[in-house]
């Protein structure tokens, strides 16, 4: 793999002018926005009324397998109708306007078998030139593209000698190599080892940064999306389960989490912090505790003592995006 | 003993110096469209088929296909500039004659063309990325289509047009300018008739299965099969002629034959002209339409 090309400097040739890297900026508040999105094939419904938006950033698209998160990356492309609602990505509709929004997408299909006898720099170009670049710019930008995700040297090969990692680093190469406003990824780590996983996610945040290139991810694996997204939408049985930054999601750690010594003493507890005004939710030696304000833990302390409960654990709770999807599943 | 200085880097060094690689940066040129993207996979489908920019193996298919189609022209131009106008004359074929020496390589071109171009990009996902760019699926098949009838022009088109070509200067050709530009029209017309036949066949079978292998077998057994069986149905059962417009292969050719105002190998009583392009329309139109319900429900996302 071959390092990111950085600036250099020669002498004796045309140079290419400096331009700057400010980006074409997006004219809308929310990249994507569903409102009540209805999709059915058939008698099964993938989609029944999803409602959410998703902001500048990286968006983690969260959900079993199954869950419909394929279907609604098709709709956001504009390759399938919506039977009910309304879906509008980068402010327009993608399956009336579908061209005039996917020439400012990008995706990375889920995918692996790619055409096994192109060169990886040939494909990049060709999708390129698909999004409106002039030949000369596309093979440029694809090249460029190729060296940003670490395939530099590569970049000549055949796609059919490349490794799984690699391939996966082209596919986001040709959907970054248009300049996007948007690029959507579909399981962009499917078949990478632990190490793989961790350096394409990596590469995916670098590329948001350093480019301010948006992101829309699917992926079922929590970790990855708690690692680098800056919000999720959970989908499951084609609803939105949730949706919203990831420090929305996980909550603000205003509640409580007990765990007493006794399981007998919950109840008795738990009903005298509901007297002194706080809710409280309890499964076997454990209580979570909502309030108002700090008081909740002057009062956690002080039911505790009165009914002589030993107290095991005492800490704020805050969510892990496991327990969100979790609750939200069962809910 | 002498010192040298050292030598710093001249006063307007910052001046001249120049970033040549910037690395990934923004894009704010225009862009091209959906023309552009058209554009794109047309050369890009051609080059393929052709086996430009792609390993040995890739360029055999086209060399052979395109020699058998060239081959006997050439050898016709040769014996023209060489043997005595009377002699050459008798054997030199007419150019609607000519479509015999190459139907073997159309077929061939035509059924290797087409799995080539639609079965590879539905197995390697390839349709999934073309339809996540500006095109549609009706201009990516749009797209495909010329492609596919560009690269069968070279076989239908070329090799009478250049006969027409080298006997002109051979003073063999037509008398005059005019009889010149209606036989290449002829031939133009002629060329378009056979490719669109060859592909609509080719592309509708190409359209049904994901695997190249099955549809170049299909696309070769369908044609072969529609001519053999119309014949024998004919020759033995003594059918209605007008069985002989489901001779896939025989009826562009024979339809070549009227353009050029010459009798072919069914008769004008038996099967009219009218009829002929009325068959025409209906295996393209149909072929088309066929393609298109195909393509207008696959999923191709993943």
């Amino acid at each position: 793999m071959g390092a990111p090309r950085g600036l250099g400097v020669r002498s004796g040739t045309t140079p290419i002018p400096n331009r700057s890297p400010i980006r074409h900026d997006v004219e809308v508040t929310f990249l994507v926005e569903a409102d009540a999105v209805i999709k059915r094939y058939g008698s099964f419904s993938a989609l029944s009324g999803a409602t959410f938006t998703i902001e500048p950033g990286i968006t983690g698209l969260l959900g079993a397998n199954g869950a419909g998160k394929t279907t609604l990356l098709g709709m956001m492309l504009g390759l399938h109708s919506i039977d009910g609602g309304s879906l509008k990505v980068l402010g327009i509709d993608p399956y009336t306007a579908g061209a005039e929004v996917r020439v400012r997408l990008g995706y990375a299909p889920e995918h692996h078998t790619l055409p096994p006898d192109l060169r990886a720099s040939d494909f990049v170009r060709h999708v390129a030139e698909l999004h409106g670049l002039p030949k000369t710019e596309a093979t440029t930008r694809a090249s460029d593209a190729l060296w940003l995700v670490g395939l530099g040297e590569e970049r000549f090969r055949p796609m059919g000698t490349m490794s799984t990692g690699q391939r996966q680093r082209v596919k986001l190469a040709q959907a970054i190599a248009h300049d996007p406003n948007l690029v959507l990824l579909d399981e962009p780590t499917d078949g990478l080892d632990p190490m793989q996983r961790d350096d394409m996610l990596a590469l995916i945040r670098r590329v948001a940064t350093e480019y301010q290139i948006n992101f829309v991810l699917s992926s079922h694996l929590l970790d990855e999306v708690q690692q680098i997204c800056d919000a999720a939408v959970i989908i499951g049985d084609g609803q939105v389960l949730a949706a919203g930054s990831l420090e929305q999601l996980r909550g603000d750690g205003s509640d409580i989490f007990i765990e007493l010594e006794d399981e007998a003493l919950v109840s008795k507890v738990s009903a005298g912090m509901q007297a002194a005004g706080a809710t409280v939710a309890s499964d076997g030696r454990t209580l979570v505790v909502s309030g108002e304000d700090d008081s909740i833990l002057d009062i956690a302390r002080d039911v505790c003592a009165s009914h002589d409960a030993g107290i095991v654990r005492l800490n704020r709770r805050r969510l892990s995006l496991e327990d969100v999807f979790l609750e939200t599943t069962a809910a | 003993m002498t010192t040298t200085q050292p030598t710093g880097p001249p006063a307007d060094a910052g001046e001249q110096a120049r970033i040549y690689e910037q690395g990934y940066r923004a894009y704010t040129g225009d862009r091209t469209g959906v023309p552009g993207a058209m554009r794109t996979v047309i050369t890009t489908s051609i080059r393929s088929v052709l086996g430009l920019g792609r390993s040995g193996r890739h360029k055999i298919m086209p060399v052979v296909v395109i020699a058998l189609a060239y081959v006997p022209a050439v050898v016709f131009i040769g014996l023209a500039a060489l043997l005595p106008s009377d002699i050459e004359e008798s054997f030199l074929p007419s150019y609607a004659e000519y479509y015999g020496f190459t139907s073997t390589a159309l077929l061939l071109f035509s059924a290797f063309v087409a799995p080539e171009l639609l079965c590879s990009d539905r197995r390697t996902g390839m349709l999934g990325v073309y339809l996540s760019s500006p095109l549609t699926r009706q201009t990516y098949l749009a797209a495909k289509t010329l492609a596919i009838s560009i690269i069968l022009t070279i076989v239908t088109i070329g090799p009478p047009l250049l006969l027409l070509i080298a006997l002109s200067l051979e003073d063999a050709g037509p008398d005059g300018w005019g009889a010149g530009l209606t036989l290449a029209y002829r031939i133009i017309v002629s060329g378009i008739v056979l490719s669109a036949v060859y592909a609509a066949v080719s592309m509708a079978v190409s359209a049904t299965t994901e695997r190249k292998g099955i549809a170049t077998a299909t696309t070769l057994g369908l044609l072969v099969t529609s001519t053999v069986v119309t014949n024998l149905l004919i020759e033995e059962t003594g059918v209605s002629p007008w069985l002989h417009l489901a001779d896939l292969p025989t009826l562009p050719l024979e339809l070549a034959f009227r353009i050029h105002g010459e009798r072919g190998e069914w008769g004008t009583t038996e099967v009219s002209t009218p009829l002929l392009w009325l068959a025409f329309v209906v295996i393209v139109g149909g072929s088309a339409a066929w393609i298109w319900n195909s393509y207008r429900r696959m999923l191709v996302q993943k």
